[in-house]
């Protein structure tokens, strides 16, 4: 890069001597003819040129070659340094002078214009860098802007950004390994509140100026600001978050407390009548109160699992233990354990033998049949039907579970599935509000689909789950046919 | 008095310890405890104790290690005591050489139902074993490999009745999917549940009054199955 510089340099000088060289003899040929100050005026023409073009050092190189030249050739005696007219000698001394200055002011404005190009790029530079910062809010894509744009800007061969401190990481740029010598230019990235990184440049050439310098600390200062911006960012969103799963665990823990309540109370008033003498050993008020205490404890222990369940979900805790089921036996054995729960309702089962095996948990599948069917149970009125339905449809199984209840405003279809969302005319049932949460945290463990929608005459809940398992299809099975 | 079973229970909780000591003593049978897992070892060396009941979550060891220690030199029947969702505790537990679960909160009537068929079950294999097993309509002839329904016999293809026998000859407990595999399969099938879920569905077509709600091949969620014979 340095040689290149060079070369140009010295082409610019040479080009400026073959300038003076062509137009010196273009006068020669023309000496009988022009006049020895119309030659002087003249030869102004070039040398402000060439201070234009290419700066104030051939300038005032050219504009001493002239002085010399036009005495040599222009100037009687001819083909001498020596002068004999006064008149001659003011010429040459004007001619020195004027083209001193003129290439001096030419060279002046240039070098004024290439500072204001050169400051005008640096600006453009930063907006650009500026620009593409705005907005960001991950600090590595702002650590991967920062370092790219140092490279482009710097022609750099190598850049390498490094932030430092609790949230360290580095980027470099391009994707090769680093260069084995030292760095050749550091910039510190700091903020007020102390240094957050620091970015390595490699060139070889040319060497970093003083500029460059100034350029890239300012690239780096944008770079502070813009990495501050993000962490702040983050620190809010996290606060956020954590704000909300408060507010969450308070919901949690006052619906439980409540929930968690009423059992515990019915459960304490018929232990406490047991063990005192107001209920007779042959009443049959005894009985009643045993299975109270009994079915309420059953009730409190499905309050507790729900939650368990809940936070399992919460925490992505909940992974199936998928094996290859058939969705009629999950439904016969959740139907088998609800058939006291049931007995008010009628149910029907329209699942087709002919399904091909579903891989998900069996357990989790249970669960979802179970809160499925008792959210159906609890707010469809009695002796209304409760239908199970399943299908195939694609490439996946789609199952419903339908009652005659009431139906949900269409705008909360979607919120029902959300914790603790109780629809409002539900006071006479009980529950903690997180049943179909966690139908939905099983259907999409197993990369399914829940959603409800109303009938007609009721409500249906529908789920879909894929047939084959990470792109397995169900397995087709070795069967004996031979009897025994 | 000293006739009656010896059962040892292991659990932490004092209040479990509690209510299982009363009932059971009730019951007449002779109850020790422990609340841990190497006093619990100890003391099933010591007093060499017809049943334990073991919990799976101690403070001081694994519930699965406590079974395979005791494995190592006893067959005493272990019923293994646990919380819900940790079907993978219990299966390994059961795996292990325990011989059936209960999960808590558990009623009396489930854990005195396993009492009994665990004791059964090992006072049989120490003894004759059972060759004709009934449940409900059902006649499973274990010796001449005859299952009838009613006085109908019941066409059964081999690996139907290889389950089928299997389940009956451990009616009452619980038999885990990789047990049921191993034994009527093969160790190499282990994995293959699906061949369960299939047969499973067969033999309850054959004979359960509603194949889909099963009294006699009950499924043990995430664990395996339970073959229901009268008493």
């Amino acid at each position: 890069m340095q040689s290149f510089s060079l070369l140009s340099r010295l082409w610019q000088y040479l080009l400026a001597f073959l300038l003076i060289a062509s137009i010196t003899a273009i006068f020669f040929v023309l000496r009988d003819v022009l006049d020895t100050t119309l030659v002087a005026l003249l030869y102004l023409i070039p040398l402000g040129l060439i201070t234009a073009l290419w700066g104030l050092g051939p300038g005032i190189t050219s504009a001493v070659i002239t002085f010399f030249t036009f005495n040599y050739f222009f100037i009687r005696p001819y083909y001498t340094f020596t002068v004999h007219r006064p008149a001659d000698v003011v010429i040459l001394v004007v001619f020195l002078v004027v083209a001193v200055v003129i290439s001096q002011l030419v060279g002046r404005a240039q070098a004024g214009l290439a500072a204001a190009t050169a400051r005008e790029r640096e600006a453009t530079q930063l907006y650009e860098l500026s620009t593409a910062l705005t907005g960001l809010h991950d600090d590595h894509a702002i650590a991967q802007i920062l370092a790219r744009q140092v490279h482009a800007v710097a022609r750099g061969e190598y850049v390498e950004l490094n932030v430092t401190g609790t949230r360290s990481f580095a980027f470099h740029f391009p994707e090769t390994d680093r260069p084995t010598r030292p760095t050749d230019l550091t910039v510190p990235i700091e903020s007020a509140r102390g240094l957050l990184g620091e970015i390595r440049l490699w060139r070889t050439a040319p060497a970093v100026s003083a500029g460059e310098r100034r350029l890239f600390q300012t690239f780096a200062s944008q770079g502070a600001l813009a990495l501050e911006r993000a962490w702040l960012a983050q620190a809010e969103s996290r606060a956020q978050v954590l704000e909300e799963s408060d507010r969450l665990k308070s919901a949690i823990l006052s619906s439980v407390s409540h929930e968690l309540r009423t059992p515990l109370s019915t459960i304490k008033a018929a232990a406490s009548s047991l063990r005192g003498r107001e209920v007779g050993w042959d009443s049959p008020a005894r009985a009643e109160l045993i299975a109270a205490i009994d079915d309420e404890a059953d009730h409190l222990n499905l309050l507790v699992g729900n939650l368990l369940d809940m936070s399992r979900i919460e925490s992505g805790a909940l992974k199936p233990k998928r094996e290859w089921n058939i969705l009629s036996e999950i439904v016969g054995s959740v139907l088998t354990r609800m058939k006291y729960l049931a007995e008010g309702h009628q149910i029907r089962v329209e699942v087709p033998e002919s399904l091909p095996l579903l891989p998900v948990d069996y357990v989790q599948m249970e669960q979802v049949f179970t809160n499925l069917v008792s959210n159906s149970l609890k707010y469809a009125p009695a002796k209304t039907l409760v239908c199970i339905r399943a299908r195939v449809e694609d490439e996946s199984i789609h199952v419903q579970v339908s009652n005659q209840g009431p139906q949900i405003p269409s705008e909360d279809l979607e919120r029902i599935f959300d914790k603790f969302y109780r629809i409002a005319a539900a006071d006479r049932v009980t529950g903690t509000g997180l049943g179909l949460s966690i139908c939905k945290g099983i259907v999409e463990a197993h990369d399914g689909r829940i959603w409800a929608e109303n009938l007609p005459d009721g409500l249906a809940f529908n789920f879909t789950l894929p047939v084959a398992w990470d792109g397995v299809k169900p397995p087709q099975l070795p069967m004996d046919t031979e009897a025994e | 008095m000293s006739n009656a079973p010896h059962i040892l229970v292991i659990d932490d909780e004092p209040q479990i310890l509690r209510a299982i000591r009363t009932i059971l003593t009730e019951k007449q049978f002779r109850v020790t405890t422990a609340s841990r897992g190497e006093e619990g070892l100890t003391v099933a060396a010591a007093n060499q104790p017809d049943l334990i009941i073991l919990d799976l979550g101690l403070p001081d060891m694994d519930g699965v290690e406590v079974c395979r220690r005791l494995r190592e030199w006893t067959q005493t029947p272990i019923i293994i005591l646990s919380v819900r969702d940790s079907e993978r505790d219990k299966v390994a537990a059961l795996d292990q050489g325990a011989d059936d679960y209960l999960t808590k909160p558990f009623s009396i009537e489930e854990l005195l139902a396993r009492v009994r068929v665990a004791l059964r079950h090992s006072a049989r294999t120490q003894g004759t074993e059972a060759k004709v097993v009934k449940a409900g309509p059902l006649t499973i002839d274990l010796a001449w490999h005859i299952v009838k329904r009613g006085d109908e016999e019941v066409k059964l293809t081999a690996t139907e009745y290889k389950l089928l026998a299997y389940l009956a000859a451990n009616h009452g407990r619980v038999l885990t999917h990789q047990s049921i595999l191993t034994h009527v399969w093969d160790p190499a099938d282990a994995d293959h549940t699906e061949y369960l879920r299939v047969y499973m569905r067969q033999l309850r077509k054959k004979l359960e009054a509603d194949p889909e709600r099963p009294q006699y091949i009950l499924t043990e969620p995430g664990i395996g199955y339970r073959f229901i014979a009268d008493e």
